[in-house]
C-alpha cells in the first residue's frame, strides 16, 4: 500500500529537517505546476509501507492571499493526501495551532508533530500531549527532529492514521456566526458539485470571510444567488 | 490611550484593540497573530523607522511601518 503524506507547518518549525529525516534527503525537487515555488517530493519506507512525502510551502495560514498558501491549500483540498503531518513548534503553540485549526476545518487527516519539544521544555513549558490530542481529535507526537527523536512514533501514527478516518472536530465561532454558517451550508448542499469537492463547513466559513478563491467557485454555482444572499 | 502601533517607541508596549485596512491586509495581520487583546512590544526599528520589529505571543515579527499604521493598540499612560 502506498500512503501519500503532505508535510505542512509554519516557517521555521523544522519542516525541512523532518522531510530530510523521513526521506533520507533523496528528494526530487521540481516546481509546482505553473508556479515558481519549489516542490520537494521523497519516499520513505516504514514497516513495508511505501510512504510518499510531499513538502508543502511553509505557511502561517491557509487563506488565498499568497501563492504559497494557495499551493498548500489546493494540494490538501484537491489532491486529498492520505495524511497531513502538521509540524508545530512546541515552543510557540498559540500561533502554530491556528494553522492546525484550519487543517482540521479542511477535514484533512491530520497528525500533529510537536517539534522542538526540547526547546519548549527548556523554556519551562509543560505540554499535556494526551490532552492536546483529545481536544484536537488527532494524534499528537512530540519530536526533536534535529536529534531524530520521535520520528518512529510519528511514522507509526501516520500509518495508523492512514488506515482509519478520524472524527471531525469543529470549533464554534459563537451563535451569530454559527447561524450564518449553517444557513450557508444548507444552501451549499443543494449544489452537489460544490459540496462533493469541498467540506461544506469549511466553504461556509470561507464564504463568510470573503475568501476570493472560494467566492470564485461560488460564482460558478447554479445556487450562487441563494448562497450570496445569506451574507448580504 | 489608543495609538497606532507605528506611533509606539522602541521598548513601549500595547494591547491590540483594533485592526483596520482593506480585507487582505487586515486578514494577513490577523493571521500573523495581531488579534484583539494581544500584547505587543516594539523591539527595535530600522533606520528611518521602517521596518519595525515586534515581539508578540513569544515570537518576533517584522512589519512595514505602513502595516503597523493599520493596528491600533491601547497603551497604559505613564503616571
Amino acid at each position: 500500500m502506498t500512503i501519500r503524506v503532505a508535510l505542512i507547518g509554519n516557517p521555521n518549525v523544522g519542516k525541512s529537517v523532518i522531510f530530510n529525516a523521513l526521506t533520507g534527503g533523496r528528494a526530487h525537487v521540481g516546481n509546482w505546476p505553473g508556479k515558481t515555488v519549489e516542490k520537494k517530493e521523497g519516499i520513505c519506507r516504514y514497516k513495508g509501507e511505501r510512504i510518499e512525502v510531499v513538502d508543502l510551502p511553509g505557511t502561517y495560514s491557509l487563506t488565498a492571499h499568497s501563492i504559497d498558501e494557495l499551493i498548500a491549500r489546493d494540494y490538501i483540498v484537491k489532491e486529498k493526501p492520505d495524511v497531513v503531518i502538521d509540524i508545530v513548534d512546541a515552543s510557540n503553540l498559540e500561533r502554530n495551532l491556528y494553522l492546525t485549526l484550519q487543517l482540521l476545518e479542511l477535514e484533512a487527516n491530520v497528525v500533529v508533530a510537536l517539534n522542538k519539544f526540547d526547546v519548549a521544555e527548556s523554556l519551562g513549558y509543560e505540554i499535556d500531549v494526551q490532552e492536546l490530542s483529545r481536544i484536537l481529535g488527532v494524534p499528537v507526537v512530540p519530536t526533536v527532529a534535529t536529534e531524530g527523536k520521535g520520528l518512529r512514533e510519528l511514522l507509526e501514527a501516520v500509518v495508523e492514521s492512514a488506515k482509519g478516518r478520524k472524527r471531525v472536530i469543529t470549533v464554534s465561532y459563537g451563535k451569530a456566526a454559527e447561524e450564518l454558517i449553517s444557513k450557508i451550508e444548507k444552501a451549499i448542499l443543494k449544489d452537489r458539485g460544490l459540496s462533493s469537492r469541498y467540506p461544506t463547513r469549511w466553504l461556509a466559513i470561507k464564504i463568510l470571510e470573503g475568501d476570493e478563491e472560494v467566492l470564485k467557485e461560488v460564482e460558478r454555482s447554479p445556487y450562487k444567488s441563494e448562497i450570496l444572499e445569506i451574507i448580504q | 490611550m489608543n495609538l497606532r502601533l507605528s506611533d509606539l517607541k522602541v521598548g513601549e508596549k500595547g494591547v491590540v484593540s483594533r485592526v483596520v485596512g482593506d480585507r487582505a491586509t487586515r486578514r494577513r495581520l490577523l493571521d500573523m497573530g495581531l488579534t484583539r487583546g494581544t500584547e505587543v512590544v516594539v523591539v527595535r526599528k530600522a533606520p528611518l523607522g521602517d521596518p519595525i520589529e515586534l515581539l508578540l505571543k513569544g515570537y518576533n515579527l517584522s512589519l512595514r511601518k505602513s502595516e503597523c499604521e493599520n493596528v491600533y493598540v491601547l497603551v497604559e499612560e505613564e503616571k
